[in-house]
């Protein structure tokens, strides 16, 4: 073969290498166990063909954790990219003093496991300062945490807190980018700031959004600590994700066949999903 | 002459420590056993032996690994990685661990099943200088009692019982502990309506574990065997694979399983704080500890442990113990557990594991971890007698808590391989209820429709 007889060949080999052995391998395993019947009650395991999809589909914790995924994804992803352009137009502007961006992304750093402690201290019904203490205060007597709507809503508070400043970071230095002759011009033309953000900065920034998406719809997906920490996926089922049922699947009900075949959907999922924002948003034209 | 003396002497030496370092480096390391252990609680659990951190040796361990010639290597985790841990090393036979840390309630009876345990029968009689089964509470060793094979050896371990206010039982007329499940909800119903009256809106009359996933199922398995009088999950009270085959036992999550759970959810809601739904064993202590409610039960062994924290005065001063309350069928709830240690069937030297085992649930050991936490509970009846508890805990403390080790059913829930699935199912079942997303003729519809596809699924009833 020509190919072997090309040095720069040689080079790309330890990258095939490093790829195959830490994405490929564990890809392909992951497949193989969704197709294998392994389950820890049950000392057979061998080849199952698409029995854990069929038990996967039927079971009503599949459907309800989609459910609960999708609800809990487009609530968080709303908010989350509100609030992170709202505090990205407030303070893109060049004399914006630097120790204010800091502050906005320092739940960044706090970890999703801390992140959640804290906010279920703050929402416990019994004791945190916001459940207990300030929601009643202000009429709102529901037990944020042990109401299913309540738990929702506290899920997805806690989630845009901590991940916001991502999202944030990549709208702000979007803005940044943006040459400040646009506006100079849009304003000759008599645009309000409204008109301005809708003609100028919104097309500008539409790149950075759909990456901004992108990564948000894949962590949506995949997040599996904060909400274990603060409702462990309850009330009932009320916020068991996918990422949740998964776990469960593998380390509660020891069913390692039905875990990766609820693995292999997720990855498909999450790869259609960003396939088809790629292929609409990012390709660049030919 | 000298000078060939000299060279030929440098050259014998050179010779001789080049042979004896070729030696000293092809020869074999001199053996060593060495017994790794993973678990969780460090600094609760054996800090006797590992200190305070986990990390350190104490003198009594090590006189223990000198003694014996092996080396204890002790890991330890939060719980759940622990768990997982421990599940992972069993599943891929890797034999890490050589001891496991397991739980009665699924870890025993799944693992076992699928052969992953060194079943412990035949080295009971190897180590009865540190474990003689004879001196330990028999239900403890009954609840890892698996096929007549015993599995694993108890460390913390609970029966059902009370903890309330007495205090409070007196402000509101209730005198007489109450000791049956119809008069503790009247008491409960008397306590709420005290608690309305007097314009007390943060303490609840009662605390139990509501959280999704297995947390609730312990308990709650308990009321259904005082309501029915029987592990009633499966048709005809069948508790093992094989009385489930034979009888073709079908579950009967809609039929004799109800009254209980019907009424353990009745009571979360009635009388449990707003949050129970969510709340775990570690909230009900805490709940307990800060004075926030008046009764927790049937795992007493919860609000044992949130009263040396407490910063309220009366939690210190007027909690008692009362024994579980007695169902309609003349069974009390139940509540009992043990923290259990197994040996890896994938372990290299079994025999040393087991010895570690035996010393690490040995009497001085638990004597050691009662000092430590204080709470009325023990494996031994020696050292519930002993002079550690009676300086501690009145008499009839004591006595109330042996006499719930000594009547418990161990298995009042069946011991099959799936009983993990099931306690998980059955929990966030009863955590759905509670909470109001399904009523509990739905939750337990939804319960019986999963059970009698999973048991087909296991090849039950072929």
């Amino acid at each position: 073969m020509a190919i072997f007889n090309d040095w720069r060949f040689w080079f790309v080999v330890p990258m095939v290498l490093a790829l195959g052995t830490v994405v490929l391998f564990p890809s392909g395993y992951l497949v193989w166990m969704s197709l294998t019947h392994w389950i820890v009650t049950d000392p057979e395991r061998y080849f199952d063909g698409v029995g854990n999809f069929r038990v996967l589909f039927r079971s009503a914790d599949f459907t309800s954790a989609v459910w609960v995924t999708l609800v809990y994804l487009v609530a968080s992803t709303a908010l989350m990219v509100a609030f992170a352009m709202g505090l990205a137009l407030a303070l893109s502007a060049p004399r914006t003093p630097s120790a204010l961006r800091s502050i906005v992304i320092m739940p960044l750093v706090i970890p999703p496991v801390v992140a959640g402690f804290t906010w279920r201290f703050l929402m416990n019904g019994e004791m945190g300062f916001l459940g207990a203490f300030l929601l009643p205060g202000l009429g709102l007597k529901m037990n944020m945490l042990a109401d299913p709507t309540g738990a929702m809503i506290s899920v997805v508070i806690a989630d845009v807190w901590s991940r916001a400043p991502f999202m944030f970071l990549i709208f702000l230095a979007a803005m940044q980018s943006i040459p400040r002759d646009y506006y100079e011009a849009i304003r000759l033309d008599g645009a309000n700031v409204f008109q301005e953000f809708l003609h100028v900065t919104l097309p500008m920034i539409r790149p950075a959004v759909v990456v901004a998406l992108l990564f948000r719809v894949i962590d949506a997906i995949n997040t599996f600590e904060l909400i274990y920490v603060m409702t462990k996926g309850g009330p009932g089922r009320a916020t068991q994700t996918l990422a949740l049922f998964g776990w469960k699947s593998a380390f509660q009900r020891f069913d390692f066949g039905l875990a990766a075949a609820l693995g292999v959907v997720m990855v498909v999922v999450t790869t259609v999903c960003a396939s088809i924002a790629y292929r609409r948003f990012l390709r660049p034209a030919t | 002459m000298l000078k060939m003396l000299n060279r030929a002497a440098l050259a014998a030496t050179l010779t001789a420590g080049l042979t004896a370092g070729l030696m000293a480096a092809t020869a074999p390391a001199r053996a060593e056993t060495t017994v790794n252990i993973v678990g969780f609680g460090a600094g609760f659990a054996w800090a006797d032996l590992f200190g305070p951190s986990g990390t350190e040796k104490t003198q009594k361990l090590l006189d223990f690994e000198k003694k014996e010639g092996i080396t204890v290597n002790m890991e330890y985790a939060d719980e759940e990685v622990a768990r997982q841990k421990v599940l992972l090393d069993l599943v891929n036979g890797t034999g890490n661990y050589d001891l496991v840390m397991l739980g009665s309630d699924g870890a025993v009876q799944t693992f076992s099943a699928a052969g992953y345990l060194e079943p412990l029968d035949g080295h009971l009689d190897k180590a009865k200088d540190y474990f003689d089964a004879a001196k330990v509470y028999k239900p403890f060793l009954e609840a890892n009692t698996v096929d007549g094979k015993l599995w694993a050896l108890p460390y913390y371990s609970f029966g059902p019982g009370v903890v309330y206010r007495k205090d409070i039982f007196d402000k509101y007329g209730i005198t007489t502990f109450p000791k049956t499940t119809e008069e503790m909800e009247a008491a409960l119903k008397t306590i709420k309506a005290g608690l309305a009256k007097d314009g007390i809106t943060d303490v609840y009359p009662l605390t139990m574990r509501g959280a999704p996933g297995e947390e609730p199922s312990l308990d709650l398995a308990g009321f259904v065997f005082a309501f029915a009088g029987y592990p009633a999950w499966f048709e005809g009270g069948a508790t093992t694979p094989a009385e489930i085959k034979a009888k073709k036992a079908k579950p009967i999550f809609t039929g004799d399983f109800k009254k209980g759970f019907e009424t353990f959810v009745n009571w979360a809601k009635d009388y449990g704080p707003p949050g129970i739904a969510t709340h775990t064993w570690v909230d009900m202590m805490n709940l307990y500890g800060q004075g926030k409610a008046v009764v927790l039960l049937p795992s007493a062994i919860n609000g044992f442990a949130g009263i040396p924290g407490s910063e309220v005065p009366a939690v210190k001063q007027f909690s008692a113990y009362g024994p579980s309350p007695i169902g309609p069928s003349g069974k009390p709830i139940e509540s009992f557990w043990t923290f259990s240690v197994g040996v890896s069937n994938f372990s290299k030297d079994k025999d040393a594991a087991y010895k570690v085992l035996a010393f690490m649930t040995s009497e001085p050991v638990m004597e050691d971890f009662a000092t430590q936490i204080g709470w009325p509970y023990t494996t031994y009846p020696s050292i519930m007698h002993g002079p550690v508890l009676t300086a501690k805990w009145p008499k009839e403390t004591l006595d109330g808590v042996e006499a719930a080790f000594i009547s418990a059913d161990p298995h009042y829930f069946p011991y099959i391989p799936e009983l993990n699935e099931f306690m998980d199912k059955i929990g966030t079942a009863a955590s759905e209820a509670i909470a109001g997303t399904k009523t509990t003729d739905e939750a337990l519809a939804e319960l019986q429709s999963w059970a009698e596809e999973r048991m087909e699924r296991a090849g039950y009833y072929k």
